[in-house]
């Protein structure tokens, strides 16, 4: 019988990591996000847990990760795709998991990364009036943006 | 009976005011917590007169739970316009105090009486029950002597309350 691992090692352009019992990672090219996460609900990765980004700025890249899950194997697998930092842009997965859709929004908000074929991503989704960098890009300065926006308390009126 | 005089209505209605003050506890952030236990039997809070309420229109005591960032402050400025007079606010845990553990946040308010009068602050993250309690008692203080005016700082100052809201909200 084949196990789950060599069902992904099927997959075109696929290069797996078996980190541990349970925890794969998957590294594709951009170019093969989708086709991989389409096989890799075939094979029975139904849910998709958590799409996120690392901001590998020593690299100048983002790290765009999709956690999925297979309930019937019980083993997480995570589909890692790294793109282009100054010119972030992926295809949209909610055709395949609908759950992609607010990941994708989050994403669009707190990094900039743009994201085709989602009608939503970009439109404010928890930040009200934002005009400044994705406050969670690293060069992001939060500090700054917090003392330029708001008022700290200074101990200073203790001796009044 | 002769003619009671304006201070004298004030004493009394203080004195009645402050034995029976409806609570909305508008839960921003991890304070509202410690809310149930200060509800419930254990430190059964209604003993003193408080009960939690559900809407603004009828409570008179705004206990703002926690951290406020500027998407929950616009919120809160709505509640607080919406609560009748007298109205009293509590500002709950280090960080409406001063922003607390999310002082460098990008999002969070750092001193909620920038922008609505607080008329007491409970310090501590996270403030027990009992510290609850206490802020409560002195709040009845407060009011009994007349001290707990925020909602009058509100009318007079509302210009300044104003600018610094829109500064933050746009």
């Amino acid at each position: 019988m084949m196990g789950i691992v060599d069902k992904i090692k099927e997959i075109d352009g696929t290069k797996v990591t078996v980190q541990r019992e349970n925890r794969i990672f998957v590294d594709v090219e951009k170019e093969r996000v989708i086709g991989t996460l389409y096989s890799m609900k075939l094979i029975g990765f139904s849910q998709l847990s958590v799409l996120s980004v690392i901001d590998r700025i020593a690299d100048n890249q983002f790290e765009i990760f999709y956690v999925l899950y297979n309930r019937d194997e019980k083993v997480n697998a995570t589909v890692r795709v790294w793109i282009d930092r100054d010119n972030p842009v992926i295809e949209t997965a909610e055709k395949i998991y609908p759950s992609a859709h607010a990941w994708e929004r989050e994403i669009a908000e707190m990094f900039g990364v743009k994201v085709e074929g989602n009608e939503e991503a970009g439109k404010p989704f928890i930040l009200e009036n934002w005009n400044d960098l994705p406050p969670m890009r690293k060069d992001f300065d939060s500090i700054k943006y917090s003392s330029e926006h708001f008022v700290f308390r200074h101990s200073e009126d203790k001796n009044e | 009976m002769e003619k009671m005089t304006q201070d004298q209505v004030r004493t009394i209605a203080n004195m009645l005011r402050k034995r029976s003050l409806w609570m909305i506890h508008y839960c921003t952030g991890c304070g509202a917590m410690e809310l149930p236990p200060t509800m419930t039997s254990r430190y059964d809070m209604s003993r003193l007169g408080l009960a939690p309420f559900v809407t603004s229109r009828q409570a008179d005591i705004l206990l703002i739970t926690g951290y406020l960032n500027v998407k929950t402050l616009r919120r809160v400025i709505t509640v607080y316009e919406q609560m009748l007079d007298p109205k009293y606010v509590i500002g709950f845990g280090s960080c409406a105090l001063n922003g607390g553990v999310y002082w460098d946040s990008y999002a969070v308010i750092k001193q909620l009486d920038r922008y609505i009068p607080a008329d007491l602050y409970i310090a501590g993250c996270m403030p027990r029950p009992e510290a609850i309690i206490t802020a409560f008692q002195d709040l009845m203080d407060l009011i009994d002597s007349g001290k707990a005016d925020g909602y009058k700082r509100y009318k007079r100052d509302l210009a300044y309350y104003k600018e610094n809201q829109r500064k933050v909200l746009g």
